[in-house]
């Protein structure tokens, strides 16, 4: 298997119990996996290559077997835009299955840098202790003293311990006090201040005693045709700040845009926008990754109030809209300190926010008592007991700390008394709204069929909810278009076949809102968005770049390959890429299989509510077919009705051979 | 003949440091942050810090200034240091370099560095006229410009800072009488 360029060259395999690394080229390590670099790329493909050989049996997560795989691709730390992207994954946490996460900032590019293609932990160290791959080399180190520190102070410490000649020399990527404490929706932290959440990774390095992966590299990545991925490059991001209808708003004001545009919930959207027009939003600048031409991050300074002074690097579409959502958290300030303190304790905050809204459920309906809470009045709205409790959570204290660290499904089954029935999660995971179906029909069945569980991020496709018909007064205005004309202009630019775009938008291709109100194109919609972020996460690029996610009409697998070809000398196309898409992700499907026996039958909500008729949003007095369009999903996934691959799909995938043994 | 300088704002910087990797693939052929010819210098305050101590978060800019009386070229034993009269940048002549780091050493800016496998020096030498750093910065904050508007930006900001108090005080004054 030849290594073309754009790897760095080499795989790293720590092993925490004996103290010891070795350090393979790519290639040798490559064939050991069975991993065909053009078959996989890199990320999310390698990581699920890895862990289909080491995991064919059900583990402890949180026990000395499982693994932290961090992988970058070829696309990281290269002149590409949005390069600063790797993968990090594990069995997760939660779910017992799949488990991985997309970080940024500028660990995985320095980690690519120094010379590393995809780096593995394994094993449990003796006492706390961190490690440092220094251009490559591997050093262990005691984190006794580090440990029980938070997010900012741990990345102080170790920088400073390390003696880095200028910021950002050395990065460093860590598990904070929620981690150490095993709390089981717990990501781990690059330089407080990108985190691979969602699949528990920073509970897994805490259960190894790993405090801390820091890195120093210094190297290069050789290119096939340095000339022609700067043209591609500059080609790609000049089309996409000129066409990109959401960009100029974007860019002016980060990922909060989203907040009363893109992403308007349909259940408090009006009152969103007029807040944030209204607010004195205390943004000095937007900050971002690697080569990013559309960063995400505000550097935020709150003026005065209670938190006056307070700075932060942040500002995302996820803490906000679960603060007002799942918290009733309103003020900006308050919203802004919960960030923060989400990541100073390394908690993932999508699934403490629905551990807490499930827990005030509970707490009104009697479920839960004072006697459960530890004398806490358990409500929405009061940011002081919302951090009391996170803290609680953090350092798993009292009885409503242990509940609660242990997410929604857990807590639920622990306490009975019909708290089950309000538990918002799939497969064991939190997902991200209180009640699915005011949410969009694509965004809901996102979180039925993705690989790790009740989750939004493998789906993510948000053109039902930017084009919603009572929003047109919201996010064309900002842009001085109207609702029509910006849904065209993205129709024309969405990187997609004609013939596809004909099956999912229908024949006219007007803009026609019985389509955002209809299933139907939905599941076709659906497979290919879930497959494009299967082909991004591998490559690994963001997703805020990449076309249906938040940025409508963003990169798309054009661009993709032919920004790869310049990288590798490859020379694929959109048909053989988005291929890798469906591969990785049929993989993932295969792999929860196995390992957790997961089929049709686990494609449900826990929440009974997803079930009931809705009273509001796009399916207000109806009850969403589910079964009907999972059932459309499978048949055009190539899936059988057990909603399991079939072997003819896995032939056309060329991994017909990692089905054998399985009843399929 | 017109002269172009790079000019910096850091407040405008996003830190993405796509200037320096488009650098590194322009002019070595490989992608890395350590053989770009110019550096941003950041100061990651808010990763270092403890939620109740708070730090800034800023970039900063250096490459070499280009400057009209060049120390580098001044110190070079071998005279590979030349202007180059179309662009008015600092050149090496890679025949004549060797390797000394007599410039290196010298220059106020430390914008001279050391190519370890080549044994020379290299710096920035403005893409021939056509910086590529400039190019790929998507947040404006790197600008080549005619000298004669280089302080121009400040300028403007400075003189609308200063209005605005002159206005606030005048107003005030009105107010008193």
């Amino acid at each position: 298997m030849d290594i073309p360029r754009g790897y760095a060259g080499s795989v790293t395999v720590i092993d925490l119990t004996e103290q010891k690394a070795q350090i393979q080229p790519t290639d040798i390590f490559f064939r050991e996996y069975g991993i065909d670099p053009r078959l996989w790329l890199g990320g999310d493909g390698v990581i699920t290559k890895i862990l289909w050989k080491d995991f064919p049996e059900p583990i402890d997560p949180l026990g000395p077997e499982n693994e932290i795989i961090i992988s970058t691709g070829p696309w990281t730390a290269t002149a590409a835009p949005q390069a600063g992207r790797a993968m990090l994954g594990c069995i997760d946490t939660k779910t017992g299955g799949f488990g991985s996460g997309s970080f940024g900032w500028f660990f995985p590019s320095i980690l690519k840098y120094s010379g590393v293609d995809v780096l593995i932990i394994r094993g449990k160290a003796q006492k706390p202790t961190y490690v440092f791959i220094d251009n490559g080399k591997v050093v262990f180190k005691d984190a006794s003293h580090i440990w029980g520190k938070e997010t900012g102070e741990t990345v102080r410490m170790i920088r400073k311990e390390l003696e880095e000649h200028y910021d950002g020399e050395i990065r460093v990527l860590s598990t904070s006090v929620a981690g150490e404490h095993l709390v089981k929706y717990s990501p781990p932290c690059s330089d407080g201040t990108s985190c691979p959440g969602r699949s528990g990774a920073g509970a897994v390095m805490g259960s190894k005693n790993l405090k801390a992966i820091a890195v120093r590299g210094t190297g290069e990545i050789s290119l096939y045709d340095p000339s022609g991925l700067l043209e591609s490059s500059s080609r790609a991001v000049k089309t996409f700040i000129e066409k990109e209808p959401m960009i100029k708003l974007w860019r002016e004001q980060g990922a909060t845009t989203s907040l009363g545009t893109a992403m308007d919930w349909p259940i408090s959207g009006a009152m969103l926008v007029e807040n944030r027009q209204e607010a004195d939003f205390p943004h000095l600048k937007n900050v971002g990754c690697l080569n990013c031409p559309n960063p995400c991050y505000h550097w935020l300074q709150i003026k005065d109030g209670k938190y006056s002074g307070l700075r932060h690097l942040g500002g995302h579409m996820t803490f906000l809209t679960v603060c007002l959502r799942n918290l009733g958290i309103q003020d900006f300030s308050e919203w802004i300190y919960y960030e923060r303190l989400m990541q100073e304790l390394g908690l993932d905050p999508a699934s403490f926010s629905m551990a807490y809204s499930w827990a005030v459920d509970c707490f009104e309906r009697g479920i839960l008592t004072l006697d459960d809470t530890d004398g806490i009045t358990l409500k929405r709205g009061d940011s002081e007991i919302i951090c009391e409790v996170a803290r609680k959570i953090a350092y798993r204290e009292g009885k409503l700390g242990n509940l609660l660290a242990d997410g929604v499904a857990e807590a639920s089954q622990k306490i009975g008394k019909g708290s089950e029935a309000i538990a918002p999660h799939v497969k064991g995971k939190e997902y991200i709204q209180r009640d699915v179906k005011i949410q969009a029909l694509m965004w809901s069945l996102g979180a039925l069929t993705s690989p790790r569980g009740g989750d939004w991020l493998r789906h993510h496709n948000v053109w039902e909810l930017v084009f919603l018909p009572e929003k047109k007064d919201t996010y064309p205005k900002f842009i001085g278009k109207t609702c029509v004309e910006v849904y065209q202009e993205s129709l024309k630019l969405l990187d997609m076949p004609d013939e596809l775009k004909k099956n999912i938008f229908g024949d006219s291709q007007k803009m026609d809102m019985e389509w955002i109100r209809d299933t139907k194109g939905k599941a076709l919609f659906s497979v290919w968005t879930e497959n494009l972020v299967a082909l991004f996460n591998s490559l690994v690029t963001c997703m805020f770049g990449s076309a249906t996610m938040f940025l409508m009409v963003g990169f798309g697998p054009t661009t993709y390959s032919e920004i790869l070809n310049k990288i590798t000398g490859w020379n694929t196309t959109y048909e053989e890429l988005m291929k890798v898409g469906d591969r990785v992700f049929n993989l993932q499907r295969l792999f929860n299989y196995r390992l957790k026996g997961w089929d049709y039958r686990n494609d449900t909500f826990g929440d009974k509510r997803a079930y009931e008729p809705a009273q509001i949003g796009i399916f207000k007095g109806k009850v969403v077919p589910w079964d009907e369009v999972l059932k459309e999903y499978y048949s055009i996934r190539g899936w059988s009705e057990r909603g399991l691959p079939t072997k003819e799909k896995l032939r056309e995938l060329q991994i017909e051979d990692l089905a054998n043994g399985l009843e399929l | 003949m017109e002269r172009k300088v790079l000019v910096f704002d850091p407040y405008l910087c996003s830190g993405c440091m796509y200037c320096m990797t488009a650098c590194s693939t322009f002019n070595e052929g490989s992608t890395s942050l350590s053989k770009a010819r110019l550096q941003i210098i950041r100061h990651e305050g808010h990763a270092l810090t403890r939620i109740d101590q708070e730090d800034d978060l800023i970039f900063l800019f250096v490459a070499c200034q280009q400057c009209e009386d060049a120390i580098c070229s001044g110190v070079c034993p071998t005279s590979a240091l030349k202007r180059d009269v179309a662009t008015g940048a600092m050149v090496i002549n890679r025949d004549k370099c060797v390797g000394c780091r007599m410039c290196l050493m010298n220059c106020p800016f430390g914008a001279i560095s050391f190519n370890l496998r080549k044994k020379q020096v290299f710096k920035c030498e403005l893409c021939s006229g056509d910086p590529q750093c400039v190019k790929f910065c998507q947040s404006q904050a790197l600008k080549f410009i005619p000298v004669e508007e280089a302080p121009l930006g400040k300028r403007v900001w400075t003189a609308a800072k200063a209005l605005k108090g002159l206005l606030e005080k005048g107003r005030s004054e009105k107010e008193g009488r």
